[in-house]
């Protein structure tokens, strides 16, 4: 090939290059905050996954562009283009290629995978099956002890949270930040999703399985829980905070929710399935569903959510 | 003298036939002819797009607001499981089996599949399954609501405990759809491995029968599993028994594998004669050789093989161990290769050609683009650390839209319009063909583009409401599905004007190369006069002989 | 030149029918038996992942009788196969004799198998295990079902006069799927009783 063109090669591929790099960097905008270690680890690998996408995307859709835009037929010429089957070197080169980048994306990926269960901040699932359907089993990053067992209850339609050392129930999950947390996610009736956006964390949880659930949240403030698995019909309105908080906060919540009673928790779906007179719906007509479980009985419920 | 010998021998061979119904009575007969059959696809599973496309446009309106105000929950979520099983099992399959249906026999030099009585009985089934499921909509308990995965246990709660009910008679669809499908998987590959015009070894096939071949083979080896699991599953919600209840000592996680394990290879089912299509049409409007046929060829066997390997990517976060993550994100990224390289054969066979821009080259060259964007969120998927994050969220929604919308239907849509003339005898109107392309590629990237994002900030899919936050881009993306909701009208004008009114097609309106263009538009009923011998390879443009 | 590599074809098509039909009912039963396959998978799955994975009460399958069962069975195969190759010496009578005693055995194997299920302790929806245990023997009988009306068929075919004489597709296409349901019943056999 000519130097003219290696060289013309060369600038589009710098250009190629610097939009993807750019591409890559603003992925990092995409995402909700990042309030849990696995957060960062997850953008970072997203964000390179999106720089390589850029690049292959604009290498490809432009060489197309530059087809349609400059070779076209003339209007009268109905001959056909250059007998060109094929290209051996070419075709060795782009087979090469992306079986070279497919170990590469897999082995971040394994990397980020392996981090994720094994150093610092963790996520560990285990599962509690009678035979070899075993988690990613890691050693504790560090002496601090796991905080307490949180159990999370996941129902048709609400997260019920208790904290066992002080049998204080509530339907706002608080955790105190920049220690590990242990979760036992169980469900009732169907299968559920244990899915906090914030932590880039999500986890199944299945009926007649307790499942654990780790990781260690790092920045103060409140998110979203949301059941990511379809659970029926009032499916979309099962969520609920996730409140991140300093230990010293954290456990003055826990002392001063142990004195509240037990009350009936605000719950969406047994709102909307209990008022007969629909809200403001154009076509109030539905088909016959499972009636959600009763609101339960909780110490601490927060604010009433007036989400859709 | 010779020629009315071999006639002869024709017609005492063959058993005498009736002389099967001229016109438009012979689409809503009993017909054995392939291309009838193939039409009687085309046109059923189209109205069921329509009618899938009505699903979505309710899912649209009720998400332009944050609020579940539009309909109730239950109205809603019967409404996601009908558009993903309507568009699945009654528009993106039976539209490409039609298809092939046609363009198979033709393109090897036959005169018919190799089964037609079977092949017209695997058609029929096809509006049983659609009243199956539009009836389930009178139900008192209304079709099935729990998505069109159907995952236990939400798919065996039956609140009224009706024996009747929308998932049962959804089992029972997915079951009668299966059966049609082996039927036309058993006929497809017996007709294409046996019934090649002499001359046509495997490696002169057009690739588009390649595609077909690797599809059916997917669909033997694939359906069976999906059979089984929803056998089971039928059991558990009509009997008692205990496969997938938890609650009886079931696993209600093999049910995902045995659904996943077929439900997987089919999307390749689908994508693959879209393979095939973009395959045939880029050498005719660029006016150059298929780059690489050979290789293509086998990388259609190749992904075939390597997507019976990866369903485990559906269950990353069902609980499944890290080991099992780990091999099946490395099998599914895999995929990407054999993948990558039609992309690039394409690439290479339209660069340095003749472009025509005409309506179906429009639709391919569209969906080639929109189909390397969901290749890459794909592989995006198939990294497990980022799977969890997006699993289950508009993320997914949109990258198997860019696939199913963007490429498979623009493909089908650059199939019906590259081979109308031929299947009518009549051109269709350009400008209108122009024009859809136009509202369908902008409607499309409105519609699925938003997605992304809004799975990123984690926007959950299947959810009647939502977070205020996500508002913005579920405007725009319901923007964008009206506008492919009206994209349409143009084509069904189109199909509907051309066809009574177009301008009469030659045998060869695009001077393309292949056995299908050799004969008249439409074809005689016996496809050729005389079968043709073959004496070289397809796509043979800028060369000086002739191809046959 | 070209009418008469034409004709040689078109002639050479005709005749391919057969082949075609065959080939299209092997590729058919290679399809069947993945649903076998899946069923099988499932059912050691389960008995791999269940606890309390028989029935209450149950402690496992009397095989004495099955035994029997399987060993009428597998011999049907072969005699089913002198049927078959006594069609294709055109020996109209045996053929007639070695189907019907293969009919007889196939249906001795079917009232075996109604006879087991009726002395059984366990039901269809007694656990995974009673699930899975009458899904696989119920599919498998309702093969072994077909198997003999497909040989009722084409018993009866062979009082049409010369209905043998060119095709013996129906035949071959029986006997093949008659070898199938032993093969499977085979691997059901050493699964479900064998592994205990």
């Amino acid at each position: 090939m000519k130097i003219r063109q290696i060289v013309i090669l060369m600038a589009i591929a710098i250009a190629l290059i610097a939009a993807s790099l750019w591409m890559g960097q603003q992925a990092y905008s995409w995402f909700p905050p990042q309030a849990a270690a696995e957060s960062k680890l997850i953008d970072e690998l997203f964000s390179f996954l999106v720089t390589l996408g850029t690049f292959i995307f604009l290498g490809v859709t432009g060489t197309l562009t530059y087809s349609v835009l400059f070779q076209r037929a003339s209007k009268y010429d109905t001959s056909d283009g250059p007998p060109i089957e094929g290209n051996v070197t070419l075709e060795i080169v782009w087979t090469a290629i992306p079986i070279l980048l497919v170990f590469w994306i897999a082995s971040y990926s394994y990397n980020v995978y392996a981090q994720m269960a094994i150093q610092g901040p963790m996520e560990m699932v285990h599962l509690h099956m009678p035979m070899g359907m075993e988690s990613a089993n890691a050693a504790p990053m560090s002496q601090t002890k796991p905080v307490e067992k949180i159990e999370v209850l996941a129902k048709q339609w609400a997260w019920v949270f208790r904290y066992p050392d002080q049998d204080v129930t509530s339907t706002e999950l608080h955790v105190p930040a920049n220690q590990r947390v242990r979760l036992a996610l169980q469900s009732e009736d169907v299968i559920h999703g244990f899915y906090i956006p914030a932590f880039r964390l999500k986890q199944d949880i299945i009926p007649n399985q307790t499942i654990d659930f780790e990781f260690t949240p790092i920045r103060i403030g409140k998110y979203r829980l949301t059941d990511s698995q379809y659970s029926g019909t009032y499916f979309a309105t099962m969520q609920a905070d996730v409140v991140v908080e300093s230990p010293q906060d954290y456990n003055q919540w826990l002392a001063k929710v142990k004195t509240y009673h037990r009350v009936p928790a605000y719950n969406q779906a047994a709102s909307e399935y209990f008022q007969t007179s629909e809200t403001d719906k154009v076509f109030k007509t539905g088909y016959p569903t499972v009636a959600p479980a009763v609101p339960p009985l909780v110490n601490y419920s927060g604010k009433k959510e007036s989400h859709s | 003298m010779t020629n009315i010998h071999v006639e002869d021998i024709n017609i005492a061979r063959e058993k005498p036939h009736h002389e099967p119904p001229a016109g438009w009575q012979q689409y809503f007969s009993f017909s054995t002819d392939h291309k009838v059959i193939g039409i009687q696809y085309l046109v059923t599973s189209f109205i069921f797009f329509l009618i899938g496309g009505i699903f979505a446009m309710v899912i649209r309106a009720e998400l332009i607001t944050p609020e579940s105000d539009l309909v109730n929950r239950t109205v809603y979520n019967a409404m996601f499981t009908m558009h993903g099983t309507v568009m699945l099992f009654l528009w993106t399959f039976p539209s490409l089996v039609g298809l092939a249906n046609y363009l198979v026999p033709l393109m090897i030099g036959a005169r018919d599949m190799a089964f037609p009585r079977m092949n017209a009985v695997a058609f029929w089934m096809v509006p049983v399954v659609g009243i199956l499921l539009m009836g389930s909509f009178f139900l008192p308990d209304g079709p099935a609501q729990a998505g069109w995965w159907s995952y236990p246990p939400v798919s065996l709660q039956n609140p009224t405990g009706h024996l009747i009910n929308g998932q049962v008679l959804w089992l029972l669809s997915v079951a009668i759809s299966g059966v049609s499908s082996i039927m036309g998987a058993v006929n497809f590959v017996t007709t294409i491995v046996r019934m090649r015009a002499p001359g046509m070894t495997f490696f002169r096939m057009p690739l588009f029968v390649w595609a077909v071949l690797s599809a059916q083979i997917i669909q033997l080896f694939g359906l069976p599993a999906l059979t089984a699991g929803a056998v089971m599953l039928l059991f558990d919600l009509t009997v008692g028994t205990s496969f997938f209840d938890p609650a009886k000592g079931g696993n209600p996680i093999f049910f995902q594998h045995y659904f996943w394990f077929y439900s997987h290879p089919a999307v390749y089912v689908i994508i693959l004669p879209v393979f095939g299509i973009f395959s045939e049409i880029f050498p005719v409007y660029a006016r150059k050789p298929l780059f690489g046929y050979k290789v293509v060829a086998i990388s259609s066997l190749l992904i075939a093989g390597v997507s019976a390997l990866v369903w485990v990517h559906h269950m990353y976060a069902s609980g499944t161990p890290g080991w099992m993550r780990i091999i099946f994100m490395l099998s599914t990224m895999c995929v990407s290769v054999p993948t990558g390289i039609k992309v690039f054969a394409w690439t290479a066979t339209i660069w340095g050609g003749k472009l025509r821009l005409n309506t179906p080259m429009l639709f391919a060259l569209g969906g080639l683009v929109m189909f390397v964007f969901a290749g890459i969120t794909g592989i995006m998927l198939s990294s497990v650390p980022v799977d969890i994050h997006v699993n289950n969220t508009y993320f997914v929604v949109g990258h198997f839209h860019y696939v199913l919308y963007g490429t498979v239907t623009m493909g089908i849509y650059a199939a019906i319009y590259h081979w109308f003339p031929k299947m009518t005898g009549r051109m269709y109107y350009e400008s209108l063909g122009k024009l859809h392309f136009f509202l369908a590629f902008i409607g499309t990237n409105l519609n699925f583009l938003p997605m992304h994002p809004l799975g990123l900030q984690g926007m959950l899919r299947r959810v009647s409401s939502y977070d205020p936050q996500y508002t913005f881009w579920n405007v725009i993306a319901s923007i964008g599905g009206f506008l492919l909701g009206m994209s349409t009208l143009p084509f069904i004008l189109n199909m509907i004007g051309s066809w009574m009114e177009g301008k009469k097609a030659p045998d060869n309106p695009w001077r393309a190369i292949g056995l299908e263009w050799l004969v008249s538009s439409p074809p005689p009923v016996e496809n050729f006069e005389e079968i043709p011998v073959v004496i070289s390879e397809p796509y043979g443009y800028g060369k000086s002989e002739p191809s046959c | 030149m070209d009418s008469t590599i034409n004709s040689h074809h078109a002639a050479e098509h005709t005749h391919d029918e057969e082949g075609n039909s065959m080939f299209g009912f092997v590729v058919f039963l290679l399809s069947e038996s993945v649903i076998f396959l899946s069923f099988f998978i499932g059912y050691i799955a389960y008995k791999l992942t269940t606890p309390n994975w028989l029935p209450p009460g149950v402690s496992g399958l009397e095989i004495k009788e099955p035994a029997i069962n399987t060993v009428i069975l597998v011999s049907s195969s072969f005699v089913i196969y002198l049927a078959e190759r006594a069609l294709g010496r055109h020996h109209l009578m045996r053929f007639r004799l070695f189907l019907l005693a293969t009919m007889a055995m196939g249906t001795y194997f079917l009232l075996g198998q109604a006879t087991e299920w009726s002395h059984l302790s366990f039901g269809f929806t007694s656990g995974v295990f009673g699930g899975m245990f009458y899904l696989l023997t119920g599919f498998h009988g309702l093969h072994v079902f077909t198997g003999i009306l497909l040989q009722m068929i084409i018993f009866a075919r062979s009082f049409i006069p010369g209905n043998y004489n060119s095709s013996h597709f129906g035949v071959n296409a029986t006997s093949l799927f008659w070898h199938f349901v032993d093969v499977i019943w085979i691997i059901l056999f050493v699964l479900l009783y064998i592994w205990q």
